[in-house]
């Protein structure tokens, strides 16, 4: 269960006057439950991007545990993301003409030669979890909150300590967002993950221990 | 890992296929023009060395192994009849035979001859060889049978030529194949055509082939003149039916024939041979050296014809990578996703590469068969004209430019590979 600490973080981008992100202090405890909202284009995602490695900060300190991810290479980014993160996303990015099994399954199948052992067993007790019950159904033909449940799943797969969701029941209906909501606030708390959520949605924030309100890159409000 | 390539591939079926054949029809270009250039070359060498020396009298050398080897008529000059009797006397000569053609059954050239040219084509296959001036043997690929009977033809029936309805040979033996388009020939004994044609002693005189069409009756023309002029050493036009007479086309007076083909005792004795008959007024070659030559002074032509085919692959080469770099572009979400859900950059690069070379690899192999097929069916097609077998094959020549297509196959497949391996995985699941 990894604690986050955030220091003089600013990211800009060719284009934009001011930054689009730039974050004086920050810090997430281990195991919170920590939610991120504010106005479209107020830099939520580019704050999950960079929580999560998928970006650099160009400049400040942004370290999992004493691990600053943002001086780390862009291979070993990858590599501490495999083993540390798990991503839920809006548009789901499952992998279509693969089973919802394979899919949970790939990440893990894509970067080692042979499925570590128990991997299938996990899948099999996640897809259980996340209520899939038809394993082998091609994910193209899932519903939307089923494809969701999916990726919640996959995202798990490797037992990581962070859980990152960007905007996970947006493309969702009220009922399904709120499943979807459930399962990540659950298996984040079974998996004892930190849990970090970028959302619009009121009623996903406020299950969450405490949320951050981001305006024009900068923090505006802590509540919660 | 291999279940993520296939899933793919099945997901973009059609687009996939159409890759596979256009590199398939492309590597069957290049393919095909190579097996069927060999197939050509080696088929008519093959054809040429049938005949070891050829005798004709001055004139094209090209031509005169056209003729003899290719049996394509064409107006020829006249050997006099002492050339052969002084061959067929040589002690150097395993065995020489005239050759002289011009008529035609149906599409067959009938070629006069003698029992030696029966037997240095290879012999019977069944019935036997001619005894009389109305018998004929029938080539492997000729659809006559013993017991048939037809009427010589002046010039090819496909072009119109005119029947002499006086003469009527029967088959009697039809030879083994040869693999030469002598396959296609009917032989009849070369008295029958100097009969037909009523050369009976003319020397030196131009024996037009089927260049005869629509002029009238130029076979009784001669006829005429010759009982006429009486010439020297003729004898009186013999009946049809009677036997055949070797000596008497041995014979120093006998009447000129087109071309003779010889096979000297030793390889000595066809240089030698060559030299002596290369006169004013006579020709001698080794086949299979004019046609090499032919082909030499054609290289030019088949280099061009391979630039084109190279031409063609590079263009499809190019089209394809257009075709894989799109391709990407519409799954750089996909690929980048993979990355941010824990894929290694590695293996990201290994899918696409798989993907690519999968689908080129694949194009490749299929264009190999393809282009085998196809030189097999031209080969058929044109051996069912020419007669001549053209053997298609592979040598162990092709398998470096093979291995260098594999190599730029797998080189090509890296560009889109690379692409997705630089892929920003941020950039990606923003879409
Ligand atoms: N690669 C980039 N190049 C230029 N500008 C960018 C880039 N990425 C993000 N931005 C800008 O940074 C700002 C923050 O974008 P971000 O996606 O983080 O917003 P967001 O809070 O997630 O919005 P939304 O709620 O609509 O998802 C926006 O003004 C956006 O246009
Ligand atoms: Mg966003």
């Amino acid at each position: 269960m990894p604690a986050l600490a955030v220091e003089a973080l600013e990211v800009r981008f060719p284009g934009l006057a001011t930054p689009a992100l730039a974050i004086a202090h920050l810090t997430v405890e281990s195991g919170a439950r920590l939610g991120l909202t504010g106005p479209s284009g107020s830099g939520k995602t580019t704050l999950v991007n960079l929580v999560t490695g998928l970006e650099r900060a160009g400049r400040g300190r942004l370290a999992w545990d004493g691990t600053d991810i943002a001086r780390l290479s862009e291979g070993r980014r990858d590599r501490w993301r495999a083993a540390n993160v798990g991503l839920v996303m809006q548009d789901f990015h499952l992998f279509d003409g693969l089973s919802a099994r394979d899919n949970v399954l790939l990440p893990l199948r894509l970067s080692r030669l042979s499925l570590p052992a128990g991997a299938g067993a996990e899948a099999d007790r996640l897809l259980a979890r996340v209520g899939i019950e038809r394993r082998d159904q091609k994910v193209e033909t899932l519903s939307r909150g089923q494809k969701q449940r999916v990726a919640v799943a996959r995202a798990l797969i490797a037992r990581p300590g962070i859980l990152v969701a960007d905007e996970p029941t947006a493309s969702l209906d009220a009922e399904a967002g709120a499943t979807v909501a459930s399962l990540l606030l659950e298996l984040a708390t079974e998996a004892k993950a930190t849990l970090i959520v970028a959302s619009h949605d009121p009623r996903l924030l406020e299950r969450l221990d405490r949320v951050v309100r981001l305006e024009a890159g900068r923090i505006r409000e802590t509540g919660g | 890992m291999f279940r993520l390539v296939v899933a793919d591939l099945r997901r973009n079926a059609l687009g996939a296929l159409a890759i596979v054949l256009i590199v398939a029809f492309a590597a069957a270009l290049g393919v095909a023009v190579t097996l069927q250039e060999r197939a050509l070359r080696l088929g008519s060498a093959r054809a040429a060395t049938a005949f070891p020396l050829v005798v004709g009298a001055a004139g094209s050398e090209t031509q005169l192994m056209l003729s003899a080897v290719f049996l394509q008529p064409a107006p020829l000059g006249l050997v006099p009849g002492r050339v052969l009797s002084s061959l067929a006397a040589d002690p150097r000569v395993a065995w020489a035979a005239p050759v002289g053609f011009g008529d035609f059954v149906e599409d067959y050239p009938i070629v006069g001859t003698t029992q030696a040219l029966v037997d240095g084509l290879g012999g019977l296959r069944d019935g036997r060889a001619f005894a009389r001036l109305d018998e004929a043997v029938a080539g492997a690929a000729v659809a006559l049978r013993p017991g048939d009977r037809f009427h010589p033809l002046h010039g090819q029936a496909s072009t119109g030529g005119h029947m002499h309805g006086e003469t009527t040979y029967e088959v009697v033996g039809r030879l083994a194949p040869t693999g030469t388009p002598w396959d296609r020939a009917v032989l009849v004994p070369v008295e029958a055509v100097w009969r037909t044609h009523g050369l009976e002693a003319h020397e030196d005189e131009a024996h037009e082939g089927e260049q005869h069409e629509g002029e009238q009756h130029e076979g009784e023309q001669h006829t005429d003149e010759a009982h006429a002029s009486g010439a020297p050493g003729a004898a009186q036009a013999p009946d049809p039916q009677a036997a055949i007479d070797p000596a008497r086309v041995t014979a120093a007076g006998a009447p000129g024939v087109p071309a003779i083909v010889v096979k000297p005792r030793s390889i000595a004795d066809a240089y030698k041979l060559r030299q002596e008959w290369r006169t004013d007024t006579t020709l001698a070659l080794f086949p299979a050296e004019v046609l090499t030559r032919l082909y030499a002074t054609l290289g030019d032509a088949r280099r061009v014809l391979s630039a084109v085919a190279i031409g063609a692959q590079a263009l499809v080469a190019a089209a394809i990578l257009l075709v894989i770099l799109l391709h990407v572009g519409q799954r750089r979400r996909q690929i980048g996703a993979l990355r941010a859900f824990g894929a290694p950059r590695p293996a990201v690069f290994a899918v696409v590469w798989m993907e690519g070379f999968a689908l080129l690899g694949l194009g490749l192999l299929a264009g190999v068969g393809l282009g085998y097929g196809a030189a097999r069916l031209i080969a058929a097609r044109l051996e069912a004209q020419s007669g001549v077998a053209l053997p298609v094959l592979f040598t162990r020549d092709d398998l470096t430019p093979l291995l260098v297509l594999a190599g730029a196959t797998a080189v090509l497949a890296a560009v889109p590979a690379l692409l997705a391996y630089r892929q920003s995985p941020a950039a990606a699941l923003r879409g």
